[in-house]
């Protein structure tokens, strides 16, 4: 590390501590109970009530009006998958990027590449963190996860292509 | 009051807490309490927040202490709970907008206690440190603070290693750029002993 960026991390180090709120363990203990008492234990009941009312309701569709009123449904269903769809993409390519092991050493014009690439999923995560506020958040968002997910599908392609080459 | 990088406990003391001792437990809460809030406070910037996360780690604690198996130390173990905490917090949509809302927000993070008890270099430092993005924030903490590698920070974030690398990059880049336009030190001077 230069010695400027070390003497960076070293003042860091040396920041004050804070010191934590009297009465922090008995606040502690008294959340412990509220959360055994109002704990996550009722949600898997709660989704197995909401999963057997919806295969019940399946079920009483597919009965009551046979198949072809039973696609009638579908476009709900590819709704629900329209915006889900690509985050799970962008999900399913940060497993992929995860487990491809780090290169020993990179092509200079690769490690450039992986550089701008990542700098700009960079950038479209800080605007992804603010969309939230924006006028039609929702189809802004949609359009930052699209180009997310074409980024990280660059990215997985350069890193396998430089991988490739170090074998 | 010791760094979370110095906490160590006895044996017999980490072996009572598991057993679920009361005394053991509230024992490992009153020397670890002040460190982890430390780092949520420069993970999450809100001091109200860092309180109720540092919460919500010891109730973790208590809930999983019986799973700690020892392969590492118990200050790490609690620390990866509170960082897990504070990357949930800063995740969630909900409270970035709620975070984005609050027009005071360095006040809020408990500069002023911090500021209290250090010099004009370190307030600096901090108001530089709490300027920047979420993200390139716990980038830089974890490595350069807590010494986490960029692996371990890739992990934890769903990353890659190497967008560790570049967020760490920005982030030095960007504090010292703060620094720089705040104080307008001579080049020399940011490198004094503290």
């Amino acid at each position: 590390m230069p010695p400027r960026l070390n003497c960076l991390a070293a003042r860091l180090a040396t920041l004050p501590e804070f010191r934590p709120p009297a009465g922090g363990w008995p606040a502690v203990l008294e959340a412990r109970r509220l959360r055994q008492s109002h704990g996550p234990r009722q949600w898997p009941a709660l989704a197995g009530v909401l999963a057997l009312g919806l295969a019940g309701g399946l079920t009483w569709l597919s009965t009551q009006s046979g198949p072809e009123s039973l696609a009638d449904h579908r476009p709900a269903a590819s709704l629900v998958s329209g915006s889900d769809a690509i985050r799970l993409e962008n999900a399913r390519l940060e497993y992929l990027l995860a487990a491809m092991p780090e290169p020993g050493s990179m092509r200079g014009s690769t490690a450039f590449t992986v550089v701008v690439l990542e700098d700009r999923l960079a950038a479209i995560d800080d605007r992804l963190s603010v969309t939230v506020l924006e006028p039609h958040a929702p189809e802004a968002a949609d359009q930052l996860w699209r180009e997310r997910r074409e980024l990280l599908d660059s990215l997985v392609q350069v890193r396998y292509a430089g991988l490739a080459r170090s074998r | 009051m010791a760094r979370l990088s110095e906490l160590e406990f006895p044996a017999e003391l980490v072996a009572s807490a598991r057993a679920g001792d009361p005394a053991a437990l509230a024992a490992i809460y009153d020397q670890a309490a002040g460190p982890i809030l430390t780092l949520l406070v420069r993970l999450v910037r809100r001091r109200a927040v860092a309180e109720e996360l540092l919460q919500e780690t010891f109730v973790d604690v208590l809930e999983h202490i019986s799973d700690f198996a020892g392969r590492c130390p118990l200050a790490a173990w609690i620390r990866t709970l509170a960082v897990n905490r504070a990357l949930m917090y800063l995740r969630s949509p909900w409270h970035r907008a709620v975070d984005r809302l609050t027009p005071d927000q360095h006040a809020d993070a408990g500069l002023t206690l911090a500021g209290s008890r250090s010099g004009g270099n370190d307030q600096d430092l901090e108001r530089a440190l709490m300027r920047l993005q979420p993200l390139t924030r716990a980038v830089i903490w974890l490595h350069d603070v807590e010494g986490y590698t960029h692996a371990e920070i890739g992990a934890l974030l769903g990353r890659t290693p190497s967008f560790s690398k570049s967020q760490l990059a920005r982030a030095h880049l960007r504090l010292r750029g703060l620094l720089e336009r705040d104080t307008a030190v001579p080049e020399g001077a940011a490198c004094r002993p503290v």
